[in-house]
């Protein structure tokens, strides 16, 4: 094949006037100038309008009340106004644990996955991404201290020599997630704030006042030089390949928090995997539904996001929604025909019982759905359509964790011991609270942090080119690391 | 002794050719590698620029992080159970297995903490080379920084006139940090 390789900076020759339209479509071949793109992105964070505030004020009454209200109520109280009796003492606490704990691997993924794999759509919606795993793991890392009870005394895991001998024990999983969960949520923490260096640096170049003096200090003087480049590639190469092994161990130590028990339904080999896969599922889902959010609510978004993003994304839930259903499969299948009575009963009991409606939704949301709609490239740039479908996957993996948990929990190996799990009115606000929590959160980050990494847009730009193949242009990718 | 002064030849984002070629141009004039830096609000490597290889010791910082952390798991799984016996179900104070869980996630927390305060360390640790920072940088803008006499010789500002550079004449070394 004869192929001329011939980079065309700005714009086609005439003859491909059409290619060049449908190619502009693509953000790496639409570029700005650098000046207009950081002008867009502090426009978006600067622009706010009274809606905005009023939503960020009812927001944070209801953070107020629904999770830190009803939550000092509890601990004042005493836990036991929670619908959690025997035999289920794991409830909507430890299912909103598990939830959110699987929303925050949606940055990682997106993230680091992506940037290891070089998948150049990831570009403008990575730190999109990764704030949402660090909201998500600060609301996840509230179910704990909720569960205590106790919470006053929360620092009695820590491990330190104390005149109560107490210690943790480091062969119980409960240990290990509280070890993963601070390595997870300190290491992305810091995984959203390397990359952020530059964007934070053209932000304090173009702000005064108090602006000026946070955004200066945490720029950390950074000015671009080729040493400063270096070592932010450096950094963010050994934290893009070394969090991803550490986002596993997260939720498969969550997952061993019910595996390791002799508990029927949950002493199973595959829950590592099958968890693993159902946090990336919600987690995407869910950067999808920020990313639709923010694209309709956040002023420029829609140049920086793009409905190629949308699409991109919907083909990788199709992916793990199908995943999930294998590994779901997986898991049943072998747990029903290994023919222990308990196990049996307890599947029956999911699929038939009083509460069998949140396993049918949780498989329509989860697979029937994604399954009929996530095929069409049609159905996948339909922005409205696709909020649907990935609320409504989060809404079924939070189901599946609901399933997992209490419903299980409730019908073990003594029948006379069987009990209905019925979450009351604070569990059901503090759950609700910690939803308006992690909103708020992200409403507030979206006018302090740039949203878009601006400068690795800017570098997929340089990267894309326009190569002659024939009688046709062909987008290529350079390698310019 | 000549004072020496720090200049900027300043290219717009779609010059980095001239850019590179400037870098080139100084080296011809006589001013060596260290006397030059470039400042850019993209990453552009070493080689497109073609300038030395920078180094840097963060992978070795790490390192020594992973190292610290592997060893306090040590300490933790093998060395506490012996301070404090807890013993659950009949399992051996000192296994293995469960001690990989502990001794995977503290050595990736050392490696990764380590990592980020090589970062810091460097970062605000005093550089060398010429110093100097215009705001347009971060617009895209390409800063060639060279150190020279207080008056640039005029053959050198004509040749990075011609290249395109807009020249800023006794570059200013903005505090750019508290």
């Amino acid at each position: 094949m004869a192929a001329e390789v011939k980079p065309i900076p700005n714009a086609i020759p005439s003859p491909h006037a059409a290619e060049e339209e449908d190619l502009r479509e693509h953000l790496m071949f639409d570029p700005r100038p650098r000046e207009e793109m950081n002008r867009m992105v502090m426009d978006s964070m600067t622009h706010t309008t009274p809606r905005y505030w009023i939503v960020v004020g009812i927001l944070a009454v209801l953070t107020a009340v629904l999770l830190y209200g009803v939550w000092g109520y509890m601990i004042f109280t005493g836990i036991g106004i929670s619908g959690e009796r025997r035999p289920n003492y794991w409830g909507i606490f430890i299912v909103s644990l598990v939830f959110w704990i699987g929303i925050s691997h949606a940055g990682t993924f997106v993230s680091a996955i992506l940037r290891v794999f070089k998948a150049e759509f990831r570009r403008p919606f990575t730190r999109a991404a990764e704030l949402m795993t660090t909201f998500g793991l600060a609301a996840g890392a509230l179910w704990p201290l909720i569960h205590l009870g106790r919470v006053w005394v929360f620092y009695w895991m820590i491990p330190y020599p104390n005149a109560r001998w107490l210690w943790p024990n480091f062969r119980s999983p409960l240990v290990w997630d509280f070890m993963a969960i601070t390595t997870y949520l300190l290491s992305s923490t810091i995984y959203l704030y390397l990359p952020l260096l530059p964007d934070l640096a053209m932000a304090r170049d173009r702000t005064k006042g108090w602006r000026h003096v946070v955004y200066k200090f945490l720029a950390l003087g950074w000015r671009g030089t080729e040493a400063e480049w270096f070592r932010l590639r450096k950094a963010i190469n050994i934290f893009a390949i070394a969090i991803i092994p550490v986002m596993f161990s997260v939720h498969t130590i969550v997952s061993w928090d019910f595996a390791v028990a002799q508990t029927g339904g949950w002493n199973s080999t595959i829950f590592g995997p099958y968890f693993i896969i159902g946090a990336i599922l919600s987690g995407v889902s869910a950067v999808v539904t920020i990313l639709i959010i923010l694209r309709a609510t956040l002023k420029n978004m829609d140049y920086f996001i793009r409905l190629e993003h949308i699409d991109a994304l919907g083909k990788l839930l199709l992916v793990f929604s199908m995943a999930w259903a294998y590994f779901f499969f997986n898991d049943y299948m072998v747990s029903w025909y290994g023919g222990s009575e308990v196990v049996r009963t307890i599947l029956t009991f999911h699929a038939s019982g009083p509460s069998a409606w949140i396993w049918y939704v949780m498989l329509l949301c989860n697979v029937a759905i994604p399954w009929l709609t996530l095929w069409s490239k049609k159905l996948r740039r339909t922005p409205w359509l696709m909020l649907i479908v990935t609320l409504g996957i989060n809404v079924g993996m939070y189901f599946e964790r609901y399933t997992i948990i209490p419903i299980t929990l409730g019908h073990q190996r003594m029948p006379f011991d069987w009990g209905e799990y019925t979450p009351r009115l604070p569990e059901i606000s503090l759950a609700l609270g910690s939803l308006c929590l992690f909103m708020l959160l992200y409403m507030l980050a979206s006018r302090f942090i740039p949203m878009v990494p601006v400068w690795e847009v800017r570098e997929g730009q340089e990267a894309h080119q326009l190569r002659k193949v024939g009688k046709t242009v062909v987008p290529s990718v350079s390698e310019l690391e | 002794m000549a004072t020496s002064v720090v200049h900027m030849a300043l290219f717009k984002e779609e010059q980095l050719d001239e850019a590179a070629e400037a870098i080139q141009v100084l080296r011809n004039l006589g001013i060596s590698d260290k006397d030059i830096s470039v400042i850019s609000g993209t990453p552009f490597s070493e080689k497109m620029l073609g300038r030395p290889m920078a180094w840097t010791s963060i992978p070795l910082i790490g390192g020594a992080g992973a190292v610290v952390g592997f060893l306090v798991s040590v300490f933790l799984n093998f060395g506490t159970p012996l301070l404090y016996p807890i013993q659950v179900g009949g399992m051996g104070l000192q296994t293995i297995p469960t001690s990989i869980v502990l001794t995977f996630e503290l050595t990736m927390l050392g490696l990764l903490i380590s990592t980020f305060i090589g970062v810091l360390v460097e970062t605000i640790s005093p550089s060398y080379g010429p110093r100097g920072y215009d705001a347009r940088v971060t617009d895209g803008q390409i800063a060639v920084l060279f150190s020279s006499g207080a008056e640039l010789d005029a053959s050198l500002h004509d040749a990075l006139s011609h290249l395109g550079a807009e020249i800023v004449h006794g570059a200013e070394d903005k505090k750019l940090w508290p």
